[in-house]
Parts: structure tokens; sequence; C-alpha cells
């Protein structure tokens, strides 16, 4: 049984953190804020899925981009002052701790897509409909704990290293392209899509379009309903591999006395 | 396990180095090299030695923060490393220095956080947050965010970090080093209070005065082993034998400490100095003999005062960890 105590003191900490630090506004909220502001600038005819593909696409820009960096960040953080070994020396596993923050980070991500979305009705008065709202917040639910699996895979994976910046840095854009966003993957070249397959939130964005009532670009037209199966499928396979490493690292760690250095 | 309550058995531990330059992985030299010993249930129990010597390497182990390489050891009749989520619920550790806490937090939430992961009820926890607070001195600054503490104020947070599961035992890690000495003297009454509170307590440290006033029960780590053990009165009567002349001159010069250090039958020499005086500690095979050839290579120095005294336990430690015990 997960630790809840863990998970929802971890998410209270990782808040407390946010708010301690106004630094992380400028990648959670004014990176994807300017990346809609360029794009709805750079369509001065703005057709209905224009403007979605803009503020979709700046949200999950932001979801991502705090999923990736705060995650990643995440355990470093903690090799940093030193708290690292005073976390693994209690009874709850690693996993759970991060999890807290994971979701944390998400949520910020989802906030950031909120504002996007005021930003593109208020300034840009884009007069965004969506065709099923309740449809469109069940999916960004979905795709919330998604990319919260994925900073928890990216957090355990960034223990191995003390790179995770530089990969962070790397993995931001193209990661962000296949998932779809802000390029329908039809206009990828087609080696690419297995990439765009394999990534969950490709999935979530696809049943967000068809839930705003923007038509599938997918090259692979699944339905609301398939995309939501196929995502929840690809996060079990994340979470059951993240558990894998978790479970290796620790064993890791213990061996080679690492989790010390910064 | 009757009153034992940590066990270990020729512990050994190898760290896997990389070559800086080739980047050829390889494996260490022994960081702790065959530990064997044993700590009775509300024992302090000190492991002493120098920098590098292996103690924090022993505690992480026990701890269950690393495998030993071979050997093995039980803590509260559990193996360390297959059973290390029941031993992590009933210890601690406590380090020294300014790491190991969240420092855009405040005190506090530091201890809320800490004790979420030991799964302790919401309303449990807040009483004993506030308890702790008051115990190390802390209530008054716990809402300050840990970046505005000072040294010694962050030494008490970890304190209180340490005791937030009510830990059976608790690993003390250089709990006092860096600071001053009158927030090493609050931090030693802390320790005795806990011990006082039943718990079993590993401390390492190199400082003699602290292990003299804890411990029970010593043991010298050097290089990775333990070249001595015992209580206090037994590491001074291992060194009984050798006789301590101590020395207090004016002037003092390397020349000089090197000149008493070439003369035959003296073991070793520790020197302390202040603006008017220094005083010198020379372990000699016979103190009787001694006195007066130490004395004439002192007699620039206008010596105040030379005078045979009884080891104490740092003349114990100095004579193992040099190795002329």
């Amino acid at each position: 049984m997960p630790n809840l105590y863990a998970i929802t003191g971890s998410f209270k900490k990782q808040a407390l953190d946010f708010i301690a630090d106004p630094q992380w506004i400028i990648p959670s909220l004014v990176a994807p804020f300017t990346f809609t502001l360029v794009t709805l600038m750079i369509y001065p005819e703005r057709d209905a899925s224009i403007v979605l593909y803009a503020v979709l696409g700046g949200g999950i820009l932001g979801m991502w981009s705090n999923s990736l960096r705060a995650s990643g960040f995440s355990i470093n953080y903690d090799r940093m002052v030193g708290t690292l070994e005073s976390l693994m020396v209690t009874p709850t596993p690693l996993m759970e701790v991060i999890a807290g923050r994971a979701i944390w980070n998400a949520l910020i991500g989802l906030l950031n897509s909120l504002l996007v979305f005021i930003l593109a009705e208020v300034v840009f008065q884009t007069s965004i409909r969506l065709a099923d709202p309740l449809m469109f917040f069940i999916a960004l639910a979905i795709i919330l704990l998604s990319l919260s699996t994925i900073g928890l895979f990216l957090a355990a994976f960034f223990v191995f290293t003390r790179a995770s910046s530089v990969l962070t840095q790397i993995l931001e854009l193209p990661i962000f392209i296949i998932s779809g966003a802000m390029i329908p993957i039809n206009l990828m070249p087609s080696w690419s899509w297995p990439l765009s397959f394999t990534f969950g939130p490709f999935w979530g964005v696809d049943a967000l379009q068809i839930a705003a009532g923007v038509s599938s670009t997918s090259p692979i037209p699944v339905g609301y309903a398939g995309d939501l199966l196929i995502l929840f499928a690809i996060t079990a396979v994340y979470l059951t591999l993240t558990w894998m490493l978790f479970k290796k690292m620790d064993g890791k760690a213990r061996e080679s006395g690492s989790l010390g250095r910064y | 396990m009757g009153d034992r309550v940590i066990v270990a058995e020729d512990l050994v531990k190898c760290y896997p180095r990389t070559n800086g330059k080739s980047g050829e992985k390889k494996t260490s030299k022994p960081a702790v090299d065959g530990v064997s010993f044993e700590i009775r249930k509300g024992q302090i129990f000190g492991l002493l030695g120098p920098n590098g010597a292996g103690k924090t390497t022993t505690i992480k182990m026990l701890g269950t923060l690393l495998i030993p390489t071979s050997g093995g050891a039980t803590v509260l009749d559990h193996d360390i490393v297959k059973d290390y989520m029941e031993i992590r619920k009933r210890i601690n550790i406590i380090s020294g220095g300014d790491r190991g806490l969240y420092y855009r937090i405040s005190g506090r939430q530091n201890l809320r956080f800490f004790s979420d992961l030991y799964r302790i009820p919401r309303r449990l926890r807040d009483v004993r947050i506030e308890e702790l607070l008051q115990k190390v001195g802390l209530e008054k600054a716990a809402d300050q965010r840990v970046e505005e503490y000072s040294r010694g104020m962050k030494q008490r947070l970890h304190i209180a970090r340490g005791l937030v599961n009510d830990p059976d035992i608790l690993f003390l890690d250089e709990p006092t080093i860096g600071l001053d000495p009158e927030i090493s003297r609050e931090v030693r009454g802390m320790v005795r209070d806990m011990s006082k509170d039943g718990k079993t307590l590993l401390l390492t440290t190199h400082n003699m005065n602290e292990a003299e006033e804890l411990c029970d029960d010593i043991n010298i780590i050097v290089g990775g082993k333990i070249v001595a053990k015992g209580t206090i009165a037994e590491l001074k009567e291992a060194v009984r034998k050798k006789s301590v002349i101590e020395a207090e001159v004016r002037r003092m010069t390397p020349d000089v400490i090197e000149a008493v250090h070439s003369i035959d039958g003296v073991l070793n020499v520790a020197c302390s100095s202040d603006a008017y005086r220094s005083i010198l500690r020379i372990q000699v095979a016979d103190g009787q003999d001694m006195v007066l050839p130490i004395a004439k290579r002192l007699e620039n120095c206008r010596i105040i005062r030379v005078s045979r005294e009884e080891p104490t336990l740092e003349d114990a430690y100095m004579s193992m960890v040099i190795g002329d015990a």
C-alpha cells in the first residue's frame, strides 16, 4: 500500500518550494505564454483550428516543460542540498516521494494551460468554444496523470546521471514536437510516427482535439475513447518501467554509495 | 537478540571508482575492512577515527544506505541487506554540517515533511513536532525559513529531524562538526538526553573530549580497520605504560618540535598554542628517563614547566592512530 502521507506531504512540500522560489515562473508560465503569443501573432488570419493548436500547444508545452524540468531536477535538487540520504533512510520508497512532486509539477503545468487559454480569450479574443468541455477536461486530467508518470520515470532515470540539466534541454522540444500538440504529426516524416505512438500524451492530445471539436489528425484515428484507452495502457507501461527503474536505482545507489555526491 | 541491538560481523565495503582520465572503472581498496562490533541497548557507542578512516561508511552500512561488499550486520535483529525497510522504521541518522535540510521552507515544514515519510498520523505528528522544537530550542524560529538559520540552529533542526520517528537507534555522524564550543556543549547535552530517553546511539567523532564525555564504549578505526576497542578506562590503560610528558613554553617553533620528536624513545608529539604559550604533549616509552633530555631540547623556548601527566583518551587515540601502540 503506497504511503499516502508521503505522497501528499511531498506534494505540499513541492508546492511550498515552488512558492518560495519564484524563478520557476519563467519556465512554467512565461515560456509557454510567450510560445502561444508568438504562434497567435504568426497567423493573423486565425481560423478556429489554428487558434486551438496554439492554445493547446502552449498549454501542453507548459505541462511537459514543467514535468521534464521539475521532475528531472527533483533528485538533483536533493543531491545539491544533501537531503537525498535523509530521504533514503526513511521507510518510504523514493518513488512515492517523487510521485507527490511529479503530480504537483504536472498540476502547475495545467494551471499554465488555463492561463494560456485566458490569454487567448482576453488578449487575442479568440472565442474558443469547446465542443465537449467535460470530455476535454477528462482528457486533460488523464494527460496530467500520464505526464506525472513520465516525470517520475525521468526522475528515476536522472538519478543515474548528473547531466540531467543537459538532458532536459535536449529532450524538451523534440518530445514536444512528437506529441503532436503544436504540429499535426501527419505533417512530419512517417519514420517519426512510431516515436509519437509510444509517447502517451500524443494520444491525449488527439483526445483533447476531438473533445475541442477539431478533427483528429492522427495517422491512426481511433476516436476519443480509443485515444484514452491507449493513453491508459501506455501510462501503465511507463509506471511499470518507472517502478523497475526505481528498484534498480535503489540497489545501485546502495552498492555504489553515490547518493551523497553532487 | 538479548540486549544486543547492533551486531556487525566482518563488514567490508569497497567503492567502485572511476579513473578521471581514462574513465576506467575499478574497485577501491576497502574503505571499511573487516569491522566487527556489538552495541547493547541504551549504550552510547563511539566510533573514533581520523578523516577517511571509514566511520561514515560504517554508519551508512548499518543505516541501510550502503550494501556491504562482504560480511554482514543485524540491526534490531534485522539483516541490513534483506530487511532494510523494517530497520528504517526504527532508526534515524543525524549528520553534522550545513547540508541535509530543505532551506527554502521553514524548520517546522521540514519536520512535517520528514514525519510524513514515516506515516506518522497528523495529530501525533503535530504534537511531537511541538515537543521536539521545544526540546531543541527552536520553537521561536520554527516558522522561519531554514536558509535564515545560523549553523547552530541548523544542527538543532538536524537533531529534531532525526527524532521525528522516535527511533530506537540513532546514528550520529560527527554531530558537532564546525560548531562553536557553546553550541557543541548544547548538542552534547541533547545527545545525553536522547540516551536518558532509552535510545541507543552510535556516535562518530574525532573530538576526544566529546567521546570521553559521552561514550560508554569506544572503537577506534583507522584505515578501515578497528585498531582498538574498549571503555575509556581500558583504552587509557592500554597506553599507561607509555608516559606522557607535558611541557609548557613561551616560544615554540616547528624545528623544536622536530628536535623533540627525534629524541630516542619519543613516540609522538602534539602541540597546541595560543598567543602567549605553547603546550607540548609528548608520549614517551619511559617518562622518568625522558624529562631531562626533553627539557634540554626546549632550553631556548623559555620553559614555564615540564611535568609528567596521566595519559588522556586523546593520547590513547593518537598512539593508536599513529600506530605506535
